[in-house]
């Protein structure tokens, strides 16, 4: 029956166009992010390939917050090699097992949310303070090289990276006093139900 | 004055550890008799541990290095979980037809045929606790950054009957900029999806807009979704694959 074959096919270039252009934007980043916790490659592709198999499952929790898309995936990247971690320690402990240390630490609960709250936070930046944090901060820099990489004095790298953390800490507020689930101001406001529900 | 101003600037790059020895000597100088530079640096540091909450890799762009054998490998679960899903719909409507084939003819030959279909029909069992999906299928999400504007816009596309809706969050207009959000067809047609004024936040930058709108564009139609406001001028625009 041709009939019903039609919109299945449609049906699913949609989907696989769904999980590609997740893959060609993200996937460095997860799977960079997957090999360092979990230490193998192998292993690290599985959970890029789980990742986004549950991004196309819940597709409509990918923009329906103020966490980014990104932010959102390397939790639920993380999320599943806890899971994981956890699943191997309590099984009883074989006797040639490896005593590994922890890939990653165990309780997460609270962090969970904050993956995706922060880097929510800085797209919201401007380009110029989310790159000063980036090369300070995430890249290690110095001010020196901080200067150098971006093109501006090392005063003005200095005072940028100043006024980005304040300008962070405006972007929190205001997440908290627009979503009202903070009582405290400047603290990172919590994600909506629905989608720690979907990352747990 | 201008000594503490300049003091002041010191206390961001100093809760980031960047500082060299003298100007650390310097703040914390400072901040030893200073109780607003204290609770500024008590401040600071609490937005220094919220960065630790993401990783480095956060800002790596792109594919992984070394071929889609990996994407590959996914769409390929993709399209049998889709069967299994299938499968699974095609087993009920059989188990239902079967239902009423018995309530009608009340016989025993019927219902047998029917319910050996329905075995056969049975999914495998599965270990998987996957959810069922609860998006709409055929969902479609993209995001991109302007480089010249530095808007950024990501959108989720959902299909409806032949027509969209689209959720778009948008961050980087420029605040009182009033914003139309457009879906272009392949065609070239535009529609209008919503519009809004961009606000103005503390900080004096424009404040982040997440909108729910949709479009008499047909999914499959849809080719782009952008950011403009009323004189034309584009801010951020995302390529929809089809």
């Amino acid at each position: 029956m041709a009939g019903p074959l039609w919109p299945r096919t449609r049906r699913g270039s949609t989907d696989e166009a769904l999980i590609t252009s997740v893959y060609e934007e993200h996937g460095h980043a997860l799977l960079a992010y997957a090999t360092r916790l979990t230490g193998d490659r192998a292993a690290a592709e599985d959970v890029v390939q789980e990742t986004l198999l549950r991004a196309w499952r819940h597709s409509e929790a990918l923009v329906n917050g103020k966490g980014s898309v990104r932010g959102w995936l390397l939790t639920v990247a993380r999320n599943i090699i806890t899971d994981r971690y956890r699943a191997k320690a309590a099984r009883p402990p074989e006797v040639s097992g490896a005593a590994a240390a922890p890939p990653v630490e165990v309780d997460h609960a609270d962090s969970v949310v904050d993956t995706m709250t922060v880097l929510g936070a800085l797209d919201r930046l401007t380009p110029e303070h989310r790159d000063v944090l980036t090369e300070l901060y995430y890249r290690e820099c110095s001010v020196a090289e901080a200067a150098d990489r971006l093109g501006i004095p090392a005063g003005t790298v200095k005072s940028r990276a100043h006024y980005a953390l304040k300008a962070l800490r405006e972007v929190f507020a205001d997440g908290a006093r627009e979503g009202n689930r903070s009582k405290r101001s400047g603290r990172p406001p919590q994600q909506p139900g629905g989608l720690r529900e979907v990352v747990a | 004055m201008s000594r503490q101003r300049h003091e002041e600037e010191l206390l961001g790059p100093y809760v980031l550890g960047v500082l060299d020895e003298a100007d650390v000597r310097r703040v914390e100088e400072h901040v030893g008799d200073c109780v607003q530079c204290r609770e500024e640096v008590a401040a600071l540091r609490e937005m220094e541990r919220a960065l630790g909450e993401v990783p480095a890799e956060a800002f790596l762009d792109g594919p992984p290095q070394g071929g889609d054998l990996l994407l590959r490998r996914t769409l390929r679960q993709v399209r049998s979980e889709r069967a299994a899903l299938a499968r699974r719909r095609y087993g009920l409507a059989g188990l239902a037809a079967a239902a009423a084939l018995a309530a009608v003819f009340w016989a025993g030959t019927q219902l047998g045929t029917g319910g050996s279909g329905n075995v056969a029909q049975a999914p495998p069992p599965s270990p998987a606790v996957s959810p069922a999906p609860s998006a709409v299928p055929g969902t479609r999400v993209a995001s991109a950054t302007d480089r010249g504007t530095g808007s950024r816009m990501t959108v989720q596309v959902v299909p409806a009957a032949a027509w969209v809706r689209v959720h778009a969050a948008v961050t980087g207009v420029p605040p009182g900029e009033r914003c139309r959000l457009v879906v272009v067809s392949r065609d070239g047609t535009r529609s209008t999806a919503g519009g809004w004024v961009v606000g103005t936040a503390e900080n004096g930058e424009g404040k982040g807009a997440s909108l729910d709108g949709s479009a008499a564009v047909a999914a499959a139609d849809v080719k782009e979704v952008l950011v403009e406001n009323e004189a034309g001028k584009t801010f951020v625009s995302v390529p929809v694959r089809a």
